[in-house]
């Protein structure tokens, strides 16, 4: 979800070539400080100081130096062309060899990773936005219980746990013996602070954690949750922020600073550009990270970051536009480039509510026009059509593209139902944040042109559409990449931005949550993402997979799920491998 | 002295004139910190409480006072976003931006000014052709497009001679002066080749100036040979104007320099101020304004200061004039 909050100090790009101008104007010198130049703009050059000079002698210089300025010019255009031969000579003549001498085969101590959206500070309690999760959670920070590849549930602090038959109570057994990195010792009773702190303080993500009764700590290795209706995911919930443990008795500017028990330290950090993580030595657990560092480097720019990755400045890059990574691709020998499962969710939101939207028809019709297949293609081919709101990573998962398949003559007669045509089009505005680029809005408003919708697109900064759609509900169309996992909920409250709201759903959806059993989840949470997409509040663009490339001799890197939970122990590089 | 008290009143007014229209302006802005904190996925009462929290619920002039008294005091206040003081993230800031612009103007001045002068002097009329050319090319030419083209040629990774680094400042920033140093190398030509070509202009503008006055007459008739007098006479003469010239240069680069951060990931002052501003992290916003905004005025003050040492015919055309161009002197 809030991928786009951390990617708020990103926008702004046109803004910056705004001032491209002002810059200009200083080199073009126009009008400001002194404009004597302009004075005489014709004759500038050759003849222009001969004016000032009074004598014969520089007046015969001047009739001479008309006829020498033609021939200059031509001086001037061999001169240009004899360097610019020369520059290209002196390259073709170096060529492109470039040779790394790295010694083969051992493991670098560092290994620098290129990422694309940064946290602007570390407060991972308050300060929402899946980098925090991305940098924090499973390096610095260590949950309850942790999430595997596959997005399932899997042991972390808690080395395993039971829950009654009515899904009320959970029992969780510590690992015995932890520490945090700064030496203070990590039982049941920092994480009974933890849970505690979160509810009081209703820090980031607290409202995931529904039912919740009472925590205790019976012992120093175990804690209690008590729920006073089941919850089929609280487990998962808990893997998140509202699962983190931190340390009582620590007092440090959590803004700045980082304390957990995890496989890494955060030594430094610089908003908006790095993080350094230092291998935690005295980690409690067998598996201790096995590069002594790991500097992650935030490169807004795509291009940047791919010249990055070219010079060996960082020796893994995620995400990477497909249509970048081709080159990379294609050079197997140095490189290696794979794309891994991801639950963004590209939502293409109809206000619900909305004077125009609200027709049944009109969605419809939309939904049959947007021809996924050609934006999926447009990005590079590694995306997932999604027909629903549950990606393939969440429980509840069902292909669900068939529902409205791409048929403009359908939509066509349901815009004529609507009364609509194109001659007499519908006037839409589509809202969304300038960190999706301006390409998207563009191939929405040419493919839903045909059946009679005259899409105005507007481009704004995230902060300015939090503003106008997610609190005014003030848009016809919205276009969101909602990157959480688990997030049904959303079709669930009709005072979200939605505006959606189905009873049908929202029972199901209850009965889902209230299930003991996962496989019953599964299916009602189905049937609930069924009916939400019937109701087409909103079309799925695509299911977007994050890209990841290395250089050949990296190892352990997540690629699924990577722009989430980025668990970095297991990450190495050996230079020369692939030599 | 009057003078001086004078400019110095007027300077302060302005700045306090400036600070509130910073801080209306900021809040017109739609949106806020707390929902930008808060995200997508938190009910409305978490935002409300983020917002108290932070304080960004308490009345407008109750909020003015305090930042004034603040500033005042010379605390410049601390960001609500990243926790860190404004004065540490400027300075951080300023750390990149000021040695870039002070790079890109030696570059530019030791291209402007030989060429200003050269586009004068040069005997051959091709030269002063071709140097013309290169000016209108140079100065006309966007930083984007310029910088591009360096990364092009130069940058490690994808440029084809693979020299200097093209992406972001080195990891330890000064405290490895010989890596900082060549990552600025780039930029700092990228500003300094756009600079150094308006500049070389400035200096042919001001010296042809020179060239029609008395006092280049003064000169030959005491025996100095045209260039001699050019470069002794006229240069001195033509100083004021040039300094003002590099002055405001300097100051407009600030901002102006945000293209050139923005293509080549520094982590500078234009491009810190545009990340601040689309987070709405509006303490930090208003106090770097103000601090950009002060600091230009500053460089108008010290400039006009300059004037009037190196330019004594200021001081004796009277007390009055305050920073009129040497040319109604001359007149």
């Amino acid at each position: 979800m809030a991928k786009q909050t951390s990617a708020e100090h990103r926008t702004g790009t046109d803004e910056q070539f705004g001032t491209a101008e002002q810059t200009d104007q200083v080199g073009s010198g126009d009008g400001t400080v002194q404009a004597s130049d302009g004075a005489r703009p014709g004759q500038a050059g050759s003849a222009g100081w001969a004016l000032a000079a009074s004598t014969d002698a520089s007046l015969n210089q001047r009739t001479k130096s008309t006829d020498h300025g033609r021939r200059g010019l031509i001086w001037a255009i061999v001169a240009a062309t004899v360097v610019v031969a020369f520059i290209v000579g002196f390259v073709l003549v170096r060529g492109r060899g470039k040779s790394d001498a790295a010694p083969a085969g051992r493991p670098s101590s560092k290994v620098t990773v290129g990422l694309k959206l940064a946290p602007s500070n570390l407060d991972i309690r308050n300060q929402s936005g899946s980098a925090l999760d991305q940098l924090l959670i499973g390096n610095v920070y260590e949950g309850l219980v942790a999430r595997d590849a596959d997005n399932h549930v899997v042991p972390s602090l808690a080395q395993s746990w039971d829950q009654n038959a009515d899904g009320t109570l959970y029992t969780f057994h510590l690992n015995p013996g932890m520490t945090f990195s700064n030496g203070h010792k990590l039982d049941s009773e920092d994480v009974v602070w933890s849970i505690r702190e979160l509810v009081s303080k209703q820090y980031h993500n607290a409202d995931q954690l529904k039912n919740l009764q009472s925590i205790e700590a019976p012992d120093a290795n175990t804690v209690e949750l008590r729920l006073s209706a089941p919850y089929s995911s609280l487990l998962w919930v808990l893997t998140g922020r509202p699962g983190l443990v931190f340390d009582k008795g620590a007092s440090y500017d959590m803004k700045t600073q980082a304390v957990g028990s995890g496989p890494y330290l955060l030594t430094s950090f610089v908003p908006n550009d790095s993080a350094t993580l230092q291998a935690n030595r005295k980690y409690w657990g067998e598996r201790k990270a096995k590069t002594p560092t790991v500097v992650v480097r935030y490169l807004g720019d795509d291009n940047a970051a791919v010249n990055a990755l070219k010079s060996k400045d960082v020796q893994v890059l995620a995400p990477i536009t497909e249509n970048l990574a081709t080159p990379f691709r294609s050079d197997k020998d140095h490189y290696q480039v794979q794309a891994g499962d991801d639950t963004d969710k590209y939502v293409l939101a109809f206000n619900s509510k909305g004077p125009k939207t609200a027709d049944l028809r009109v969605r419809q019709a939309i939904r049959h026009t947007i021809d996924h297949q050609e934006l999926i293609a447009s990005r590079g081919g590694s995306d997932k059509a999604l027909g629903g709101p549950i990606p393939s990573l969440d429980p509840g998962y069902e292909d669900l593209t068939g529902l409205y398949k791409h048929d403009v003559a359908k939509a066509r007669e349901l815009m004529a139902q609507a009364g609509y045509s194109p001659a007499n089009p519908l006037e839409l505005r589509l809202t969304y944040a300038n960190t999706y680029g301006t390409e998207l809005g563009d191939q929405l408003r040419s493919q839903l042109k045909p059946i009679g919708i005259d899409l105005k697109v507007n481009v704004v900064e995230f902060s300015t559409w939090l503003q106008d759609v997610y609190q005014n509900h003030d848009y016809d169309l919205s276009l969101v990449d909602h990157n959480e996992s688990h997030d049904f909920s959303q079709w669930t409250s009709p005072d979200y931005y939605y505006g959606y709201d189905n009873p049908k759903v929202r029972r199901l959806y209850d009965q889902a949550m209230a299930s003991t059993k996962p496989k019953d989840t599964s299916r009602l949470l189905a049937q609930a993402a069924r009916q939400v997409s019937q109701d087409a509040p909103a079309d799925w663009l695509f299911n977007y997979r994050v890209t990841t490339a290395e250089l050949k001799g990296v190892k352990g890197f997540p690629l699924n799920l990577n722009q989430t939970l980025m668990p970095l122990r297991d990450l190495t590089y050996c230079p020369g491998v692939g030599d | 002295m009057r003078f001086l008290f004078r400019r110095f009143l007027i300077l302060v007014m302005t700045l306090l004139g400036l600070s509130l229209l910073i801080f209306v302006a900021v809040r017109i802005l739609p949106g806020d910190l707390a929902s930008v904190m808060a995200g997508l996925n938190a009910p409305p009462e978490r935002v409300e409480a983020l917002r108290s929290q932070l304080g960004l619920d308490r009345p407008l002039p109750d909020q003015y006072l305090t930042w004034m008294a603040d500033l005042a005091r010379g605390d410049f206040g601390r960001s609500l976003l990243t926790g860190r003081s404004v004065s540490v993230q400027v300075g951080d800031r300023a750390a990149v931006t000021f040695p870039l612009i002070g790079l890109g103007l030696l570059i530019a001045m030791v291209i402007g000014l030989p060429m200003g002068c050269l586009s004068l002097l040069a005997s051959k009329p091709w030269v002063r052709s071709l140097v013309h050319v290169l000016a209108i090319v140079g100065g006309s030419m966007p930083a984007l497009w310029g910088g591009l083209l360096l990364i092009l040629l130069f940058s490690r990774g994808s440029g084809l001679l693979g020299i200097f680094p093209s992406q972001g400042f080195a990891q330890g920033g000064w405290s490895t002066p010989g890596k900082a140093l060549w990552s600025l190398v780039l930029p700092a030509l990228t500003l300094g080749l756009i600079i150094g070509a308006s500049l070389m202009r400035y200096t042919r503008a001001a010296l042809a100036d020179m060239l029609g006055s008395g006092y280049m007459d003064m000169a030959r008739a005491c025996g100095m040979t045209r260039t001699h007098a050019l470069l002794r006479v006229g240069l001195r003469l033509a100083l004021p104007q040039l300094v003002s010239v590099l002055g405001l240069t300097f100051a407009e680069m600030i901002t102006g320099a945000m293209v050139v951060e923005n293509l080549f990931a520094l982590p500078g002052l234009g491009s810190g101020l545009v990340s601040d501003l689309g987070n709405r992290d509006l303490i930090a916003v208003q106090s770097e304004l103000f601090m950009l905004a002060a600091f230009f005025l500053l460089v108008g003050f010290l400039v006009d200061m300059i004037h009037r040492l190196a330019d004594p015919r200021l001081k004796a055309a009277g007390e009055g004039g305050s920073g009129t161009s040497t040319r109604q002197v001359t007149a």
